[in-house]
C-alpha cells in the first residue's frame, strides 16, 4: 500500500520537477526580489541633481547664512550617516555626533592640516550631488528688481532649469510666518525642502538663542533630545543591550511566516490544479483501478508537498548565496547574522514542521475541492473563500510579531488553519513549551481529521461528472462511513 | 472454481436512484464476455463495483475467487470508457507506470512497456510525450497500459468507441489474443454486431436490472424468426407490407430485418416484396442481436410500466 502511495508521489514529484517552468518559477521569486531592490537603488543613483537658488530679500542676509549652514550640514550629514551605519546605535560617538552643530564642523575643517582638508574637499566633490546651489549671479539674475526677479525665477522653475527656489524676506528670525517660502513645480518630492528646512532651523535657533542671551552650552543642554536606549532583561539583575542583530532576530518570524505562506499557497494551488486536470482528463479512473482513492490522494499530496519543499529549499539556497554575496558589498547584511538566524534550530525545525502541517491541512481542503470540480474555472470559484482565509495570516503577521504572546497571537494559535502561521510568527517570543505541545497535538489532530474528511469527499467526488455537488450532498458523504 | 467473476444479488444506489438492482451473473474463465445495455443502464456502475472503485450496497461480488476485488486488483486490467493519459509523460514511461502501480518491479515494467510498444508498432514513440500522439495511438497506449501486467481478467468499457476501422481491428485482435492466452475479457459495448461476432457469452442490463444472460444461442433460443432482406429501391414501401408487425421493422436503407404478425405467411411477403423492390437476398432466420436488444428494451419498459401502474 505504502508502495503505491510512493509511486504516485514520485510520479507527481518528477512531473513537476522536470518542467522548465517549475525552475523558472522558483528563480522568478528571488529574481523579482532582487530586481525590486535593484530598481530602488538605481532610481536613487540616477535621481537628477536638484538645482535650486535663494532669493534673499532680508536686510541681514539670512539666506546666505542658511546656505552656508546647509553646505556645512552636508558634511555633518555624511558624518552622522556613516556613524549610524558603522557603529551600534548606542555608541557614544553616535550620540555625540547628534549634538554637533554645523558651525563646529566648519571650525573643525579650519583646524585641519591643509592637505587633509584638500583631500576631503576632493572626496566631497566626487560624491554625487543630491542638491546644487546656483547663485543668482550665475543664473544671470543679479541685481534685478524684486518683481522681475520672481517672474524670471518662476519661469525657470516652470521650464525645469531650477527644481525650485527659496524666498527669504522680512526678518525670519523674529517671525517665520510670511517670511519664508519654497517655490517649486514638484510638490511631491520634499527632500530638498526638508533638508533646507533643517539647515535654516539651525541658523534661526542659533540666532534666537544668541538674541535671548543664552549661553550656547546651556542651549545645547536644553535641546538635547531624549532617546531611551533599548535593553532586554538578562540573567538575574543583568540587562543586555539590544543590538541590530537582535532586532533582526525578533523580526525574523515575519520573514519566515511570509516564506511559509508563499510555500503553502504555491504548493496548495499546484495540488488543486493538478487534481482538477487529472479529473478532467479522465485518467483518474484508470488509477483508481490500481490503487484506492486514499492511496491516490495521499500520493498526490505527498508528491506535491515534496515539490513545495523543493521550492522552499531552492529559495533558501538562492537566499544563502545572495546573502553571502551581499555581505561582501554591504557589511550590514553580515552584521545582522541572518544566516545565523536561519541556522537556528528553533526556526529551522519550526519552519519545516509548520510547512508540512500547514500544507497538509490546506492540501486536504483543496484536494477535496479539486475532486468535486470538473474544470479549473469551477474550482477557482469554489476555492476563493479558502484563499481569502489563507490571506488572514499575512495581515496578522506584524501585530503578532509585535506582541508574540498577546491575546491576538494566542487566539490565532488555536484556530487550526492558522496554527502553523501563528506559532511560526510567535517564535521570537517564544511561546512556553506547553503551548508547543498543545498546538502540536491540535495540529496533528486537525490534519488527521482533514485527511479523513477529504478522503471521503475525494472518493465520491473524483468520479463525479456534471454540476459540482451542493454543500448538503457533501455533508451527506461525510456522514457515510 | 471456473468463474472469473460472480455477482450475486448486487444492488447499488446513489441517493434515491437505483443504478443496479439485484444483479446476478457469472462470467466463465477464459471467455470473452459482453456487457450490453443502453446508455445509463448500469454497465459502468457494475464494472466499477467489480473493480472495487465503488462498493455495492448489498449482494456479493467474487472476482477471481476473492470476495474483495481490492485483494486481486493487481491481477485485473481495466480500461475505462473515458480514457486519459498524462500528456507530459513519455509513452514508455506511462505504460511502465501503470505496470508498477499493478505491483510490477521497476525493471520488469520498463522492459515490458518497451516490448509491448514495439510489438504494437509504436517503437518509434517510446521517448515521445503522449501529447504528441494521435487519438488512435493514444488509445493503443492506454490499452497497453491495461494489459502490461498480464492480468487474468481484463475489463474494457466501450473499447471500440472512437476507433477507426484499422484500430478497431487492432483492438479486436488484441482481445482475441488475450483469450488465446487464457485470460478472461469482459467488454461493454453498444455495437451489437461486435458483440455478436466476438462474445462467447453476454448479458444485457436494462435500467439496472438483468434483462438476459447466456451464450448467443441461448439468448436467441425461443425467439421468433425474422425475415432478413437485402434490397434496392425505396425502403419506405416496406411499411405497407401486408402482415408486417409495424413495431418490428429495422430498415437500414439497403438491408432490413422485419417480422410478420403471427400466422402470416413469409411466402406471401416474399411475393409482395419482389413486386415492390429489387430483392437481392431473402433469409428467414433467428433474430439479430440488434433485434433482440431493441425488443428486450421495449418488453422491459412495458413490464416496468405495468408494474408501475399496478402499484
Amino acid at each position: 500500500m505504502a508502495n503505491k502511495i510512493l509511486l504516485v508521489a514520485q510520479r507527481e514529484y518528477l512531473e513537476n520537477i522536470r518542467t522548465k517552468t517549475f525552475w523558472l518559477g522558483i528563480l522568478a521569486f528571488p529574481a523579482i526580489f532582487a530586481i525590486a531592490i535593484g530598481v530602488g537603488w538605481i532610481m536613487e543613483k540616477t535621481k537628477k541633481t536638484q538645482v535650486y537658488t535663494v532669493a534673499d530679500f532680508t536686510t541681514n542676509h539670512l539666506g546666505a547664512e542658511v546656505e552656508a549652514a546647509a553646505r556645512a550640514g552636508i558634511l555633518l550629514d555624511i558624518l552622522q550617516g556613516e556613524a549610524e551605519r558603522q557603529l551600534p546605535e548606542d555608541h557614544p560617538a553616535v550620540q555625540q555626533l547628534q549634538n554637533i552643530e554645523p558651525g563646529m564642523v566648519e571650525a573643525g575643517l579650519k583646524l585641519m592640516p591643509e592637505d587633509v582638508r584638500a583631500q576631503l574637499e576632493q572626496r566631497l566633490a566626487q560624491r554625487k550631488e543630491k542638491y546644487r546651489f546656483d547663485d543668482l549671479t550665475r543664473l544671470g539674475l543679479a541685481d534685478l528688481p524684486r518683481e522681475e526677479l520672481i517672474t524670471r525665477l518662476n519661469a525657470m522653475a516652470k521650464d525645469g532649469r531650477l527644481f525650485g527656489y527659496f524666498v527669504f524676506e522680512n526678518d525670519p528670525v523674529a517671525e517665520l510666518k510670511g517670511s519664508i517660502s519654497f517655490v517649486s513645480e514638484n510638490t511631491n518630492d520634499n527632500d530638498l525642502r526638508d533638508w533646507y528646512g533643517r539647515a535654516a532651523t539651525r541658523v534661526v535657533q542659533k540666532k534666537r538663542i544668541a538674541a535671548a542671551g543664552i549661553d550656547a552650552k546651556v542651549a545645547r543642554y536644553i535641546r538635547e533630545p531624549v532617546v531611551f536606549p533599548a535593553e532586554q532583561p538578562g540573567e538575574g539583575a543583568d540587562r543586555k543591550t539590544v543590538e541590530r542583530a537582535d532586532r533582526a532576530r525578533n523580526l525574523a518570524p515575519v520573514a519566515f511566516v511570509y516564506l511559509l505562506w508563499m510555500a503553502i499557497f504555491g504548493a496548495a494551488q499546484m495540488l488543486l490544479t493538478n487534481t482538477v486536470e487529472e479529473k478532467s482528463n479522465r485518467i483518474i479512473e484508470v488509477l483508481l483501478s490500481s490503487c484506492s482513492p486514499g492511496e491516490l490522494m495521499a500520493g498526490k499530496i505527498w508528491g506535491i508537498g515534496a515539490t513545495g519543499l523543493t521550492m522552499v529549499v531552492s529559495w533558501a539556497v538562492v537566499g544563502v548565496i545572495g546573502m553571502s554575496l551581499g555581505a561582501q558589498v554591504l557589511p550590514i547584511i553580515g552584521e545582522l547574522d541572518l544566516l545565523g538566524i536561519a541556522r537556528d534550530p528553533l526556526y529551522l525545525a519550526s519552519f519545516i514542521g509548520y510547512f508540512l502541517t500547514g500544507y497538509l491541512l490546506f492540501a486536504a481542503v483543496l484536494v477535496a475541492i479539486g475532486s468535486v470540480c470538473n474544470s479549473l474555472k469551477e474550482a477557482q470559484n469554489l476555492v476563493q473563500p479558502v484563499f481569502l482565509l489563507l490571506m488572514v495570516p499575512l495581515f496578522a503577521m506584524f501585530p503578532i510579531v509585535q506582541e508574540p504572546n498577546g491575546l491576538m497571537a494566542r487566539v490565532f494559535t488555536y484556530i487550526p488553519l492558522y496554527t502553523p502561521f501563528a506559532m511560526m510568527n510567535r517564535a521570537s517570543g517564544p511561546p512556553p513549551a506547553w503551548e508547543y505541545a498543545a498546538t502540536t497535538v491540535l495540529i496533528l489532530f486537525s490534519v488527521w481529521f482533514a485527511f479523513k474528511a477529504a478522503g471521503k469527499i475525494f472518493r465520491v467526488g473524483v468520479l463525479m461528472t456534471g454540476n459540482p455537488p451542493k454543500l448538503k450532498e457533501i455533508l451527506g458523504w461525510l456522514k457515510e462511513s | 472454481m471456473d468463474h472469473a467473476l460472480t455477482l450475486q444479488g448486487v444492488t447499488k444506489r446513489f441517493g434515491s436512484f437505483t443504478a443496479v438492482s439485484d444483479l446476478s451473473l457469472q462470467v466463465p474463465k477464459g471467455c470473452i464476455y459482453g456487457f450490453l445495455g443502453q446508455n445509463g443502464a448500469g454497465k459502468t456502475t457494475t464494472i466499477r463495483m467489480v473493480m472495487s472503485i465503488f462498493h455495492q450496497d448489498s449482494g456479493t461480488i467474487s472476482v477471481l475467487g476473492h470476495s474483495d476485488a481490492s485483494e486481486v486488483k493487481d491481477r485485473l486490467g481495466y480500461l475505462p470508457e473515458e480514457k486519459g493519459l498524462y500528456k507530459k509523460m513519455k509513452t514508455a514511461e506511462i505504460v511502465a507506470y501503470f505496470g508498477k502501480l499493478k505491483g510490477m518491479d521497476r525493471a520488469t515494467a520498463n522492459d515490458k512497456a518497451k516490448e509491448l510498444l514495439q510489438r504494437y508498432g509504436l517503437g518509434d514513440w517510446l521517448d515521445k510525450k503522449c501529447e504528441a500522439m494521435s487519438k488512435g495511438m493514444g488509445q493503443k497506449v492506454q490499452i497497453l497500459g491495461t494489459i502490461v501486467h498480464d492480468p487474468d481478467l481484463v475489463i474494457l468499457d466501450e473499447p471500440f468507441s472512437g476507433l477507426d476501422p484499422v484500430n478497431r481491428d487492432v483492438m479486436r485482435d488484441t482481445i482475441l489474443q488475450m483469450k488465446r492466452e487464457g485470460r478472461t475479457v469482459i467488454f461493454s459495448t453498444h455495437v451489437m454486431e461486435q458483440a455478436e461476432q466476438l462474445c462467447d457469452e453476454m448479458m444485457m442490463i436494462h435500467k439496472g436490472r438483468l434483462a438476459f444472460a447466456g451464450t448467443i444461442a441461448e439468448i436467441k433460443a425461443g425467439r421468433d424468426h425474422g425475415i432478413q432482406i437485402e434490397y434496392d429501391g425505396d425502403g419506405r414501401v416496406l411499411r405497407q407490407l401486408p402482415g408486417l408487425d409495424p413495431t418490428r421493422l429495422n430498415d437500414n436503407n439497403k438491408s432490413a430485418e422485419l417480422f410478420l404478425k403471427e400466422g402470416e405467411d413469409p411466402q406471401e411477403a416474399l411475393r409482395w416484396l419482389v413486386d415492390h423492390l429489387t430483392i437481392r437476398r431473402f433469409d428467414i432466420r433467428e433474430p439479430s442481436l440488434h433485434e433482440v436488444f431493441v425488443r428486450t428494451v421495449a418488453e422491459k419498459d412495458a413490464e416496468l410500466a405495468a408494474a408501475g401502474r399496478s402499484r
